[in-house]
């Protein structure tokens, strides 16, 4: 829990304000040479809460504690701690990969709500003392994007986000074979499908969601 | 007490074991010898049910293993003590809660109880001052010692498998290895040691078995060893540089 959430705080701080910065940045250029720059709130509050922020932060989230659930179990399996827990009659999956998908399903949503917070105020500087709108306005469009519908849209992946990169990168972790070089395979892999996974993943709730929530497309 | 009938094992396309058959008693001092990758943990692995054979049946006391589930192979498991090559200590947890893991697991001592018993444990091999110590922080013979220790906390075994006991040991260290090895055999309790050094398994070991190729080259005692006119055992003491061997004394 502390390895996953407090220790990816920071990096997930940074990015997302960043990340926030820019697109607010990005949107108040274009939007400004089509007289719609007091849509900025609007437009980055929805793409923060319903996608950016749950992909970024998961992205991340696959990035530092999935590799690292990856190598720490595939050294675990290389200096056969693994099977010194078999031989004492403990489960591995129950005692390494239970907890790890547990604390990876209930961090990554914390993680994502913090994130999403960085990135609105990131935003939120750009678009008042960059862009000179209101700050006030850009509040009330957040307000007004922060209705039920883009809660849960944006809610919900991370739950599902956090499940699959811990189960993808335990999986990776206890299949290691290969001394040194087969642990680097493993960390690699495990990183790379879990960001495949991740955005095939938010492609398909993205589209289940809209439909669920009545949005037309 | 262990029966290996026509046992076969591949990693992948890699076969490592073809078609082996041998039986140990629980009273024999067993060394399984020859050079990386001939499958020598693998017969541990087989042993403790970790690992399947791809044919063959493997018997454990006149149990057949080979189709067990993983919880019927807890018993069977019981049966035995393994030490893995370098100890296999879990990184996260202290010396202390290391060897007191499996007190935990298979007993229902009280808190007191276990740091009794593991101090007892580790005075024992002389380790009581590591106590709170990170597997990190110890050498590779402590390694070993606390690793030996937490193999018998909770149970007595009926038999110990050691892999690769005293690799990468200095002399000092693998003779304090050997030692402690000895010591907890003297009740008549066997066990299988897998090493690739013939220096050690001779200081251990009655009975030797050398594989190669995934088939016991010859299974015997150390005049047999030593007798052999097989070029693979005659190269594979030389490799070791030990002279002791290169007129078949038996000065060990």
């Amino acid at each position: 829990m502390d390895y996953a959430g407090s220790g990816s705080l920071l990096i997930i701080l940074l990015i997302s304000l960043f990340i926030g910065m820019a697109l607010s940045l990005q949107l108040s250029a274009e939007l400004s040479r089509v007289g719609l720059k007091m849509y900025t709130g609007k437009v980055v509050g929805i793409s923060i809460i319903r996608e950016i922020g749950p992909v970024l932060t998961a992205v991340v989230f696959a990035g530092r504690v999935g590799s690292g659930m990856a190598s720490e179990l595939g050294s675990m399996v290389l200096g056969h701690q693994v099977d010194t827990l078999r031989v004492f009659g403990v489960d591995p999956i129950k005692k390494l990969i239970v907890p790890r998908v547990l604390s990876a399903i209930v961090m990554l949503p914390a993680l994502t709500i913090i994130g999403d917070a960085a990135s609105l105020m990131g935003a939120y500087y750009i678009a008042v003392f960059v862009s000179h709108q209101s700050g006030a306005f850009y509040w009330s469009s957040i307000r007004e994007v922060l209705v039920y519908e883009n809660v849960l849209a944006g809610s919900i992946k991370p739950f599902i986000f956090g499940y699959l990169i811990a189960c993808i990168s335990c999986h990776m972790g206890l299949s290691t074979k290969g001394g040194a070089i087969g642990l680097r395979r493993t960390t690699t892999k495990a990183v790379v499908i879990s960001f495949i996974i991740i955005i095939i993943a938010d492609f398909l709730l993205t589209r289940i969601l809209l439909y669920l929530l009545g949005f037309t497309v | 007490m262990i029966t290996f009938d026509r046992v076969s094992f591949s990693y992948g396309s890699r076969p490592v074991l073809n078609g082996m058959s041998f039986s140990i008693e629980e009273t024999e001092r067993v060394a399984i010898l020859g050079g990386s990758g001939e499958g020598k943990t693998t017969i541990l692995k087989l042993i403790l049910g970790l690992l399947k054979p791809d044919s063959g049946r493997i018997w454990i006391d006149g149990i057949d293993i080979t189709e067990k589930k993983e919880e019927e192979l807890r018993e069977i498991r019981t049966k035995f003590s393994i030490v893995f090559q370098e100890g296999a200590l879990f990184d996260s947890l202290t010396v202390k809660e290391n060897v007191a893991f499996p007190l935990r697991e298979y007993t229902q001592m009280s808190e007191e109880e276990i740091d009794q018993k593991v101090r007892e444990l580790l005075r024992r091999v002389g380790l009581e001052e590591a106590i709170d110590l990170m597997p990190e922080e110890l050498s590779g013979g402590m390694h070993r010692r606390v690793a030996i220790m937490r193999s018998l906390a909770a149970f007595e075994p009926r038999m110990f498998l050691y892999d690769e006991p005293t690799s990468g040991l200095d002399p000092v260290n693998a003779n304090i290895i050997c030692e402690l090895i000895l010591n907890l055999s003297s009740k008549g309790t066997g066990f299988i040691v897998v090493t690739h050094k013939v220096f050690d398994a001779f200081k251990l070991a009655d009975r030797f078995m050398f594989l190669k190729s995934g088939t016991i080259l010859l299974d015997g005692d150390r005049e047999r060893i030593l007798q052999s006119d097989l070029s693979e055992i005659k190269i594979f003491l030389k490799e070791l540089h030990f002279p002791q061997f290169q007129g078949g004394t038996r000065n060990v």
